[in-house]
């Protein structure tokens, strides 16, 4: 045990008592101190910017544990392999199914220009970059917060409810170490992996649409595809998707151990979790553009 | 039995078209109650609309539905300032990036981002709580009770999203609009009336009512595919997580189909879009 590894156990209840509908809700059910008392209006407003505070700090606390224990010896191989296995299961049909209309969607939006321009040749530029710098993140991130985070919140949340990892905690076994690292670690490869997929759909299916649907010459389309894209922004895409992967992993497994209330808790843990993870990918992803961009350039 | 595999893979086809159907049946008669719902259960679509636009749980605490859709175009708004101003300046027509933000902001990004954020919340959060009706057993209860569970659950949640995501959507493309023009023009120091001037000179008025009718036919989409998933979970405590993934990844798959198949009717033919005269 590393930082923080009791407080998550703490958290839990502060939680339960944030996810409930306010509606039927007494006010005086969530003015429950830290203590345990009940508080005034004071303390309900205490309490209501507490929640959110403590969860941030839970949050940061477990990532910092994960780290820390990513890095001590007994790693949990055949749960990491296990877990790859299965958010990769996951996620490859939507990977497929989002790449392809994403980049027809793409490739169509950005022909229209160029047949405006009188410059249909260079479609295989714009595929090219579309789909290296925006299209495969992008995607990536739906996948990874649309499939696999959503996937392992709900499998660790499931376990979380039914006790599984008290047990553990009782055996002397840390769940940070024998559960959450190989996730986050599981999901970070795959997210890498799942982005280099996306990029080859997204050129083979820009390529065929671009070619067979509005007739550009396949010579120019492939000569055009490296004119502005090169080994730099495979690299940042590549960067980007292993960043994804990581934050996902860690806001599933936070939201999954953290789940408290029953049935209801698992349904609105994943809904937190896709929410919060969409968030922090498109903040990262700007951010590692902006960066990106300003090495590429 | 001769043949287990060949007859274990014809069960699974007949399986898979057997839940297409069952899925198809329930979107029919989800529209088909649409009507007696507007008539029975008009304050249930009230509360819903409240609920759905300021969220619950946790997501109200950081600002509910609007906040996060709204986010989520500023951010993508912000990446066509970064991407779309610096590819510029390297062939050195960066005063341009005011028609990317209008051109590419209006067709692809927004639409596409509102349909994802609004998969994210409302339609997850549908999932979430219908997923725990059913396994807490309150649907069957309602349905003892002889309420039309299908019309007072489902076919509200549908009318209640596509009310919502109009507003929700005017705040979606203003975002995006807001955070390409900062980008530019505070952020990389582009003249704001060089931006202005080609943002409303290619800004189309008509793909902008195309967009709406995007956005809002993604969510009719959403939420059926939202309520669905949760009407029909099953599984324990677990299920309800299980069908809220389930949910998320078949709705982000239709809409953006959805999305795809739109622009190509909209835009397919003439492609409605004119650099000069």
């Amino acid at each position: 045990m590393v930082v923080v590894g009791g407080d998550v156990g703490v958290l839990e209840s502060d939680e339960g008592g944030q996810g409930d509908s306010p509606a039927s809700d007494p006010p005086g059910g969530r003015a429950v101190g830290p203590a345990g008392r009940v508080v005034g209006a004071r303390g309900w407003a205490y309490a209501r910017v507490s929640g959110p505070v403590a969860a941030l700090g839970g949050f940061v606390g477990m990532a910092l544990d994960t780290f820390v224990l990513m890095f001590k010896p007994p790693f949990a191989w055949r749960e990491f392999f296990l877990q790859s296995w299965f958010v990769a299961r996951v996620s490859i049909l939507p990977t497929l199914m989002l790449a392809i209309p994403f980049t027809v969607l793409l490739i169509f939006t950005f022909n229209i220009l160029l047949v405006e321009f009188g410059a249909a040749d260079y479609s295989g530029t714009g595929a090219a970059y579309g789909a290296v710098t925006q299209i495969g993140p992008i995607v990536t991130v739906l996948v990874v917060a649309g499939a696999g985070a959503t996937a392992m919140c709900a499998d660790l949340g499931a376990r979380t409810i039914r006790e599984e990892l008290d047990a553990l905690r009782v055996m002397g076994i840390n769940p940070i170490q024998a559960l959450v690292v190989p996730r986050v670690l599981a999901a970070t490869v795959v997210a890498t992996l799942l982005s280099s997929v996306v990029i080859l759909v997204g050129l083979i299916g820009s390529f065929a649409f671009s070619v067979f649907v509005q007739h550009v010459t396949p010579g120019s389309f492939i000569a055009g595809m490296t004119v502005i894209t090169g080994a730099p922004d495979v690299l940042i895409a590549v960067v980007k998707a292993a960043l994804f992967g990581l934050s996902a992993g860690l806001i599933a497994c936070y939201k999954g151990i953290s789940v408290g209330g029953g049935p209801a808790g698992v349904g609105n843990a994943v809904n937190e979790t896709v929410v919060f993870t969409f968030m922090a990918l498109f903040a990262i992803n700007i951010i590692a553009t902006a960066v990106g961009v300003q090495a590429t350039l | 039995m001769p043949y287990p595999r060949l007859r274990r893979s014809a069960a699974s086809w007949v399986e898979g078209l057997t839940r297409i159907g069952t899925q198809a049946q329930f979107y029919g008669k989800t529209l088909r109650s649409i009507g007696s719902a507007f008539v029975h259960y008009k304050t249930e679509i009230v509360r819903l609309i409240a609920q759905m636009s300021m969220g619950a749980g946790a997501l109200a605490v950081i600002g509910g539905t609007t906040v996060i859709v709204g986010f989520l175009t500023l951010s993508t708004g912000a990446l066509v300032a970064v991407q779309g101003y610096n590819q510029f300046a390297d062939v050195g027509v960066e005063a341009l990036t005011g028609f990317a933000s209008a051109y590419f902001n209006v067709r692809l990004i927004a639409p596409v981002v509102a349909g994802i954020g609004l998969a994210a919340t409302i339609g997850a959060g549908a999932t979430a709580q219908l997923g725990a009706m059913r396994i807490n057993e309150e649907i069957d209860a309602l349905e003892v009770m002889g309420i039309r569970s299908i019309a007072y659950l489902a076919s509200t949640r549908v009318i209640a999203g596509v009310i919502v995501v109009v507003p929700l959507y005017c705040v979606a493309v203003l975002m995006s609009f807001l955070a390409a023009r900062f980008g530019t023009t505070a952020v990389y120091g582009q003249s704001t009336g060089v931006y202005d001037h080609y943002f409303y000179t290619f800004l189309n008025p008509n793909d902008l009512i195309w967009s709406f009718f995007q956005a809002v036919t993604m969510a009719t989409v959403i939420m059926l595919v939202h309520t669905y998933y949760g009407f029909t979970a099953t599984g324990g405590p677990a299920g309800g997580g299980e069908a809220v993934g389930r949910a998320v990844r078949t709705s982000l798959i239709s809409a953006v189909f959805v999305t795809l198949f739109l622009s190509l009717a909209i835009y397919g033919q003439s492609g409605n879009f004119h650099l000069s005269g």
